[in-house]
């Protein structure tokens, strides 16, 4: 059945669909309408789940690697402060191979204080051994949390399903919702190989002395690369399925390019506009979104990128000292393979509107501009 | 211990760190140094029931929808919660524990709201059978007399209750107007506790005239005497025999008799109690303005508060701090009556303070009607010299009711002077309780010092602030009308969301804290308790402190 609603309510209907068990979380704008469809959901018996309510956001993760070690499929939502209070619980979700899913909606941190969309509360999180999917659309959104949670329970590793404040947390946009006897069949039930029993008691979380601490944490990389496949094939599977799929990179309109412009979230979608645009006035432009930044495709985007002339990379995020977080990521997996130039863009900070307008400007800054800073270039300080 | 394992490769790693091992073996508990155990304590609102109520209990059943234990929880303590549940001065919300927190649970109405499901269940009473041969006689079918002749009864004691009245009931019959106990469901009430056990009714019979206590001593294995205070006391003022001037008791014995009353245009009531209230207000049904004039001030009043709020909201006038000096009576049939005013000196041996008289200052009332309301006494020379007393009332020895003869027990107002129904009801079953045991044979409870809690012990993260539960009520111009009740009982719905304010103070009703937040699964969850599995619990006390209701203790280990 579809239905016009915006992106919060489409994780909602996307958890609902997963035959999640427990939910915990927060409120935090502009997260909270996921969590108060869902709590409405199951206060009115349509998702059997329980809905444990708490004081803060660690509480609402620690709630969630209870009832995940305990055996159940859950569920969590937050945003910007709310994730960073997770941090401590966000590790241990890694390091106790449970298959959480958790949405973070892209808020600027404070302060100054703010509610609206940047990337740097979720990639300050990138080294902590999530998977992360970055989101563009509703559809994308509600189909990515299924997917997360098939993902999660193969691997054992905690999966972050991301999408920008406002332009996609509360747009509204028409999306097929998924109902779960449709979804069961390609999301089974949550089996655990190991889980808190009182009636078959283990210690849980001990002491690793250095004689296995090492081994374990390798043991999470390699669950981490071995994920790589399972992203493409759950991708994959859910299209055959149910007719759409989103892929690991999304390229548009590359195959001659002789300039691309990196993207993710729903500057995605802006740019593929613009690079209509341009196309139509002759220019040889492409686009290409970075939907899986954890782990980090590599290959695909060496595969896209090492066939252009100039690659430009808007990033609505900064690593302060150092650059553009996806300039990094994208140099890092070119470094030594081409000598394709790479240039670094950020923009949209705060929730600054990231328009047409904007993102032609960087096009043809990085077509022309002989000057630009190949690193750090900020578009539209007013400074 | 179990068996070491080697993994032969890391292959064979768990994915994260946990123990292959079944680690039943280990038993944490010995990491204790203090040890959490089941402990309930008294509620503070039992404490505060004369009758001893386990007030806790009958709510906790309450909120289970289990309404017949809840009336069998009462019927322990009081065999007529539906009367005190409308008359009684409440004291245990004195005591109740949410009054430092919001508003104390609203005690009464919940009491009244289950004793009148009593009611309409007589199948939940089981009629005893006489087992015993000792019979009983039991003086005066007031609270008291009615209190002791259900317990022995339903001890199995053939009992006998000489009442002087036509009917049972004592001052809940003719002391308590029917706006505040309709008289229909005071008959409901004597008759299931006449339908309890081998109770037998004499009416019509007096102590004194009719029969005489030392004779009954013969008689009877034992004899309670509950006669209540039956005497107005005199005001000692010139003029106050006579037309004009009525007993207040007497007035309410004729209101409740059914006669139609006519107090007349303007009405002045002497008193500060109960009486004086209840004379006031039925005054008012019959269409007279009227002054309640009290020596003390309002603060010193003796009636229950609820009763002055209502008086006041009848329309009932109240002039303090003012004593009748003279009164006097002019050819119109009215009575003049000069009051001597008054001003508060120091407190007496009640703790209040005494009036004494304002100089000379004076002032005069001329009225249709004065009530003198200012106590009762009880008629000693009935009791013949079977029993020694102090002044017109009964002197006992011991909590039990016990007086100097072995063999006969008081208690009731005739042992404390005026006092209230419930403190009436917890003597008689009290001295039942004695005279069981004394004709069984039966050694004396030891008495225990009772463990309580306050507003400190609870854990009121758990209760949201909720105000007390009030019951529907008519008009002041409806209740004016006649003598209906002022309120209506709780339905199940009210009766719900008042019980669910209880803290359930020191008793543990099966909230599942401890269970849920225990970490090391060392609480078990059995059909109707809980149990700690010291092997495991390692005496972290999150179940102490999670408790709401402080229904668990804690020692030091090895003390």
């Amino acid at each position: 059945m579809k239905k016009v609603i915006m992106g919060n309510h489409a994780v909602s209907y996307g958890v609902r669909a997963s035959d999640v068990k427990v939910i915990s979380a927060y409120p935090i704008t502009p997260q909270t309408q996921i969590v108060e469809l869902l709590s409405e959901m199951c206060a009115k018996g349509e998702l059997e789940a329980k809905f444990i309510a708490v004081e803060s956001e660690h509480s609402a993760l620690t709630a969630c690697v209870g009832a995940s070690a305990a055996g159940v499929r859950t569920f969590t939502a937050t945003s910007s402060q709310g994730l960073l209070l997770m941090h401590e619980i966000i590790h241990w979700a890694v390091g106790a191979r449970l298959p959480i899913v958790l949405v973070n909606v892209n808020r600027a941190v404070g302060p100054p204080w703010s509610i609206w969309t940047d990337q740097n509360d979720s990639l300050s999180q990138r080294d902590t051994g999530w998977l992360q999917l970055y989101c563009e659309s509703n559809q994308e959104t509600q189909d990515t949390i299924v997917q997360a949670f098939k993902i999660a329970e193969s691997v054992m590793l905690p999966v972050m399903v991301v999408l920008d404040a406002f332009f996609l947390s509360h747009t509204f946009e028409i999306v097929d919702i998924l109902e779960p006897e449709q979804v069961r069949p390609f999301l089974p039930p949550y089996k655990p190989k190991n889980r808190i029993d009182v009636d078959d008691p283990h210690a849980f979380g001990n002491l690793a002395s250095p004689g296995e601490y090492f081994e374990l944490r390798y043991m999470i990389e390699k669950a981490m690369e071995a994920s790589r496949d399972v992203v493409r094939d759950v991708d994959r599977e859910f299209e055959q399925r149910f007719g759409r799929g989103y892929g690991v990179v999304k390229p548009y309109r590359c195959d001659d390019a002789e300039i691309i412009l990196v993207t993710s979230g729903t500057v995605a979608s802006t740019a593929r506009a613009v690079v209509d645009e341009m196309r139509g006035e002759g220019v040889k432009i492409g686009s290409l979104k970075i939907r899986v930044f954890r782990p980090f495709p590599f290959e695909e985007v060496y595969q896209v990128l090492s066939k252009t002339k100039k690659v430009a990379v808007i990033d609505r995020n900064i690593s302060f000292g150092h650059h553009g977080i996806f300039y990094q990521e994208v140099k890092s997996a070119l470094y030594g393979r081409t000598n394709v130039p790479i240039i670094g863009y950020i923009t949209g900070l705060g929730g600054r509107d990231v328009t047409p307008r904007v993102i032609r400007s960087i096009a043809e800054k990085a077509m022309n501009d002989r000057n630009a800073e190949p690193d750090i270039n900020w578009i539209g300080v007013k400074i | 211990m179990g068996e070491k394992i080697t993994f032969k490769s890391f292959k064979e790693m768990p994915l994260c760190a946990m123990s292959i091992a079944d680690m039943t073996y280990n038993f944490t508990g010995s990491w204790r140094n203090v040890r959490p155990y089941y402990d309930f304590k008294v509620s503070p609102c039992r404490l505060g029931c004369p009758a001893a109520e386990d007030i806790q209990r009958y709510i906790y059943l309450a909120t289970q929808g289990d309404f017949e234990q809840a009336w069998k929880a009462i019927i322990e303590s009081n065999p007529m919660p539906s009367v005190t549940g409308r008359v009684c001065f409440h004291p245990c919300m004195e005591k109740c524990t949410r009054k430092d927190y919001d508003q104390a649970i609203n005690i009464p109405a919940v009491e009244r709201a289950i004793g009148d499901m009593g009611l309409d269940n007589p199948k939940w009473i089981k009629k005893a059978r006489a087992t015993k041969k000792e019979k009983i006689a039991v003086i005066g079918g007031g609270p008291a007399g009615l209190s002791c002749a259900f317990y022995l009864a339903r001890a199995g004691y053939p009992v006998t209750i000489f009442e002087a009245a036509a009917a049972l009931g004592g001052m809940l019959r003719w002391g308590i107007p029917e706006y505040r106990l309709p008289n229909e469901l005071l008959d409901r009430v004597v008759q299931s506790i006449l339908e309890s056990g081998p109770i037998t009714v004499k009416t019509g019979t007096a102590l004194g005239t009719d029969v005489a206590l030392d004779m009954l001593e013969k008689e009877y294995a034992a004899v309670f005497v509950g006669v209540g205070l039956t005497r107005s006391r005199a005001m000692g003022v010139a003029g106050e025999e006579g037309p004009g001037v009525e007993h207040g008791l007497e007035f309410l014995r004729r209101v409740n008799g059914g006669e139609k009353v006519d107090p007349g245009k303007s009405v002045v009531v002497v008193g500060g109690g109960n009486t004086a209230m209840d004379v006031a207000r039925c005054a008012r049904r019959a269409g007279s303005e009227v002054t309640v004039v009290y020596r003390r001030t309002m603060n010193e009043m003796p009636a229950i508060a609820d009763e002055i709020e209502e008086a006041e909201k009848e329309g009932v006038f109240f002039h303090f701090l003012a004593a009748p000096k003279t009164i006097t009576r002019g050819g119109s049939g009215r009575v003049t009556v000069v009051f001597q005013q008054m001003k508060l000196g120091q407190p007496d041996e009640s703790g209040r303070r005494r009036p004494v008289p304002d100089g000379d200052k004076t002032f005069t009332m001329e009225v249709d009607k004065l009530f003198t309301a200012i106590g009762e006494e009880g008629d000693a020379a009935s009791f013949g010299k079977a029993v020694e007393t102090d002044g017109a009332l009964i002197r006992t020895k011991g909590a039990f009711g016990e007086t100097l003869k072995a063999k006969i027990f008081a208690g009731g107002d005739i042992v404390t002077g005026a006092a209230s129904v419930v403190e009436a009801i917890a003597a008689g079953r009290k001295a039942a309780e004695r005279i069981g045991r004394m004709l069984s044979k039966q050694p004396e409870p030891a008495a225990e010092e009772p463990r309580t809690i306050s507003i400190e012990n609870i854990n009121t993260a758990y209760f949201s602030k909720a105000k007390r539960t009030l019951p529907p009520r008519i008009s002041v111009e409806a209740a004016l009308e006649g003598f209906r009740e002022i309120h209506a009982g709780f339905d199940e719905e009210l009766l719900g969301r008042e019980t669910a304010r209880c803290f359930s103070c020191g008793v543990c009703n099966f909230c599942d804290n401890c269970w849920v937040f225990c970490p090391d699964v060392a609480v078990k969850r059995l059909d109707d308790q809980y149990e700690f599995n010291y092997d495991y619990c390692k005496g972290c006390l999150v179940c102490v402190t999670e408790c709401p209701r402080s229904a668990i203790s804690t020692r030091e280990e090895g003390r």
